[in-house]
């Protein structure tokens, strides 16, 4: 559906998207998963056509994107990273004015306003200015606002920051409804719970650049490790965390130490080794890696650097 | 057109729903309008200020003196106060000293000494002090003009006898007793009358000036010849229609002092006309750049990237600000003098199609103004700090607060260069001077011509912005 080919932009000096290359399919969640200024916003700003690329060709459905038909427009959705709504207007207000723009009119538009106002549990406070909206409800009606015209594409830029974790709940059963309705979601979070729990396929993308490309489960096989210990950093365990550099990954964090053991030491070894250093295995935690794990692997830096 | 539409009204609803911006565009230009009428006595019946205290000192034995201090006294905006009271309650008449110690006291702000010289030998004019504590400027300039008007309209024949005691200095007792004669001989023959009767009335002073310099009284009679003679320069024909002009040349200043006070009797005051159209003109361009700069809170906001994800293009963006901007200083426009018709007495009503006219070619100016503030400037911040200092420039040296005459010539001059001096001009030719629609199309032109030479440089530069990123 979507095709981004060697896409280039730059600010000035700065490259903010270093030859990107995508394949987005119909029906798709496709989760884009990076740092703050990785170059999300930039990407969605070039998919949405708000701006141009240096280089590359983007095309949705064959046609070049850089085209301004209203045909083209109608079959995105845009869903901005900042609260894209006028605060003096009310919510019911805020909705008719987008869903005119789109060419909507009469009872459609107020069957589609209603909806929306349903979607976004808002309908009781329809008639209320935005400015008076706590920052769940604000984010639920950007969020339906995009949707009004019933885009093929919808493009959601970070949608849930500054959201308390029961609108965050509302917001990702509304997406997933949605999707399996048939709507192709692009979803960029620098959030890996955000990007597991919703998302089919996951694009790493950092300094511009996109990393790794696939399914979670795909991602995760592709790390040198399948099981991660972590335990807390303390003087009565530096010893054992020298030694354990050489059966695989060490990494401090937070006070935090993760080890990654290699393929062929076993969890057995390692507790053996624990026990020799004088350390009860509840001091140790053992999980499956994540997509965490995967992006520390694959750049070096933690994702809320 | 539909999404131009659809922008323009989102706009006015939300321009409806903020209540701050709809005092500052109404109420508060409405309440400066009302205390600026107050100052400038626009709703008064009567001409001018009442009541300011005024100490009249008379040295002078000329019983032109005492009539002058009759006539001050008659003046409805003098308290006039002639003697000074003692500790012990005893009165004495007030003395030069008395009044500058009193005004020095700030007691009192204005004195006016006669002096026993009142009429000089060596000096064309009458000698009079005015002494003055001008903590007000407007004030000084308002009784200075108050003074001479009610000198030259009460006491002329004091002109008359300066000018013969001047002309007594150059040609001496006898010579100007010979000049008097020949001239009221020569008149007599000219146009009748009693030729020793005229050459008394000449010497005495008495020109005649007392029934031309005030308005409202009935024009010279013809019987007054020596008037034409004295005033007229000896080329021009002293012809039925040329001869009130020199007398209105003369006394072109007096006029002017008499219209200024009898500003508030007439409802097409140009004072009304400017104060509304200058209080209306600065807070439309305040507000209209505040609207401007509204488009740094739409992209802020990203407001602008979820318009410009659909089918909205830059332009609409711009150009539905544009209408926006009109409807609205149109809209204010329209209240603001109608608010000056109820309160002062502007005919709005009886020049409404006109004035529709001007005010939509002045909010076309001022919303150009606005997009150009915000196209050159960098942020809200720096948008609101350039458009104060040109709004209040503007409005300054373009009359917005004061006439353009009290300003010095460099200033008129730059003042012509704005659009507020224009949307003035528009204002009170359509007002006050009740001109026609041909009549103002000059003007109309050139507030068109600045709206779209500043929108095109406005457009030009937001179109390679950041603004739309
Ligand atoms: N308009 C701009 N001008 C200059 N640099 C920009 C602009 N927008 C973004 N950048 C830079 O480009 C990089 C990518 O930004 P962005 O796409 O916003 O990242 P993300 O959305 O992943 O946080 C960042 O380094 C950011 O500072
Ligand atoms: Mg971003």
């Amino acid at each position: 559906m979507l095709q981004l080919r060697s896409v280039t932009k730059r600010y000035g000096p700065l490259v903010a998207l270093d030859d990107v290359s995508l394949d987005i399919a119909r029906g798709e969640f496709f989760g884009l998963l990076g740092p703050n200024g990785a170059g999300k916003s930039t990407l969605m700003s070039l998919v949405a056509g708000l701006r141009t690329p240096d280089a590359g060709t983007l095309t949705l459905d064959g046609a070049a994107l850089s085209t301004r038909d209203a045909a083209t427009r109608s079959a995105l959705g845009l869903v901005p990273q900042s609260i894209a709504l006028y605060e003096q207007l009310t919510a019911e207000q805020n909705l008719r004015i987008f869903g005119e723009l789109y060419g909507l009119r009469g009872a459609e538009l107020r069957t589609r306003v209603d909806e929306a106002l349903t979607a976004a549990q808002l309908t009781d406070r329809r008639r209320d200015a935005v400015r008076t909206f706590s920052g769940g409800m604000q984010r639920r009606l950007n969020l339906v606002a995009s949707l009004l015209h019933r885009p093929k594409l919808l493009l959601c830029d970070e949608p849930t920051v500054g959201v308390d974790p029961q609108s965050r709940n509302a917001i990702f059963e509304y997406l997933e409804r949605r999707n399996r309705e048939g709507l192709t979601i692009i979803y960029s979070t620098h959030y890996m719970e955000e990007a597991t729990r919703l998302c089919s396929r996951i694009g790493i993308i950092d300094h511009g650049r996109i990393h790794a490309l696939g399914p979670l489960d795909e991602l995760l096989t592709r790390l040198p490790f399948e099981e991660e210990i972590t335990f807390a950093a303390s003087p009565d365990t530096a010893a054992l965390t020298a030694e354990l550099a050489a059966h695989g990954e060490t990494a401090t964090l937070n006070g935090t130490n993760r080890f990654r053991p290699r393929a062929d030491f076993k969890l057995s070894a390692f507790y053996a080794l624990a026990e020799q250093h004088r350390l009860p295995p509840r001091l140790f935690t053992q999980q499956r890696p994540t997509l965490e794990a995967v992006f520390l692997h694959l750049t070096g830096r933690s994702l809320r650097e | 057109m539909r999404t131009l539409l659809t922008l323009v009204r989102k706009d006015l609803i939300g321009f409806l729903r903020n209540r701050a911006a709809l005092t500052l565009t109404f109420v508060v230009p409405i309440a400066l309008i009302f205390i600026f009428g107050q100052v400038f006595g626009l709703n008064r019946k009567d001409s001018g200020p009442t009541g300011i205290r005024l100490a009249v000192v008379n040295a002078s034995s000329e019983p032109a003196a005492a009539k002058l201090v009759d006539a001050l006294r008659a003046e409805k905006s003098f308290r006039v106060i002639t003697e000074f009271i003692n500790p012990d309650q005893s009165r004495r008449p007030l003395t030069e000293d008395d009044a500058r110690a009193q005004i020095r006291d700030r007691q009192l702000r204005f004195a006016v000494v006669i002096p026993h010289d009142l009429i000089a030998e060596n000096e064309f004019g009458l000698h009079l002090k005015i002494l003055s504590d001008p903590r007000n400027e407007i004030e000084t300039q308002l009784v200075n003009g108050l003074l001479q008007k009610t000198i030259f309209s009460n006491v002329p024949e004091l002109l008359g006898q300066s000018l013969q005691a001047r002309a007594k200095k150059f040609l001496g007792d006898d010579s100007l007793k010979r000049f008097n004669g020949t001239v009221a001989t020569a008149v007599a023959s000219a146009f009748g009358g009693d030729a020793a009767e005229i050459q008394r009335r000449i010497e005495s002073g008495d020109l005649g000036l007392g029934t031309l310099s005030s308005t409202g009284k009935p024009a010279p009679k013809a019987a007054d010849p020596s008037l034409r003679t004295l005033a007229a320069p000896p080329s021009t024909p002293a012809n039925a229609d040329g001869e009130k002009k020199p007398v209105d040349d003369i006394f072109s200043r007096l006029v002017r002092i008499e219209k200024e006070q009898v500003v508030g009797k007439d409802v097409k005051s140009p004072d009304a006309t400017r104060v509304i159209g200058g209080q209306a003109m600065m807070f439309l361009l305040f507000a209209l750049s505040g609207s401007a700069a509204a488009f740094f809170d739409e992209k802020n906001s990203g407001i602008f990237q979820r318009l410009l994800a659909s089918p909205v293009t830059r332009a609409h963006l711009l150009w539905s600000r544009f209408i926006y901007g009109v409807v609205v200083g149109l809209v204010q426009l329209v209240v603001l003098f109608f608010a000056g018709q109820l309160m002062f007495g502007v005919d709005v009503l009886g020049h409404l199609g006109l004035l529709l006219v001007v005010s939509t070619a002045a909010a076309a100016a001022c919303t150009a103004f606005g997009m150009f503030i915000a196209a050159f400037t960098p942020n809200a911040q720096a948008a609101s700090g350039l458009a104060t200092l040109l709004v209040l420039t503007m409005s300054a040296t373009g009359g917005a607060w004061f006439p353009t005459a009290l300003m010095p010539e460099f200033m008129q001059t730059i003042g012509k260069f704005t659009l507020v001096y224009w949307s003035m001009e528009g204002f009170a030719q359509v007002l006050w001077a009740g001109q026609s629609l041909v009549q103002i199309l000059p003007t109309i032109g050139i507030l068109a011509g600045i709206a779209a030479t500043v929108m095109s440089l406005a457009v030009w530069r937001l179109n390679r912005s950041k603004l739309f990123e």
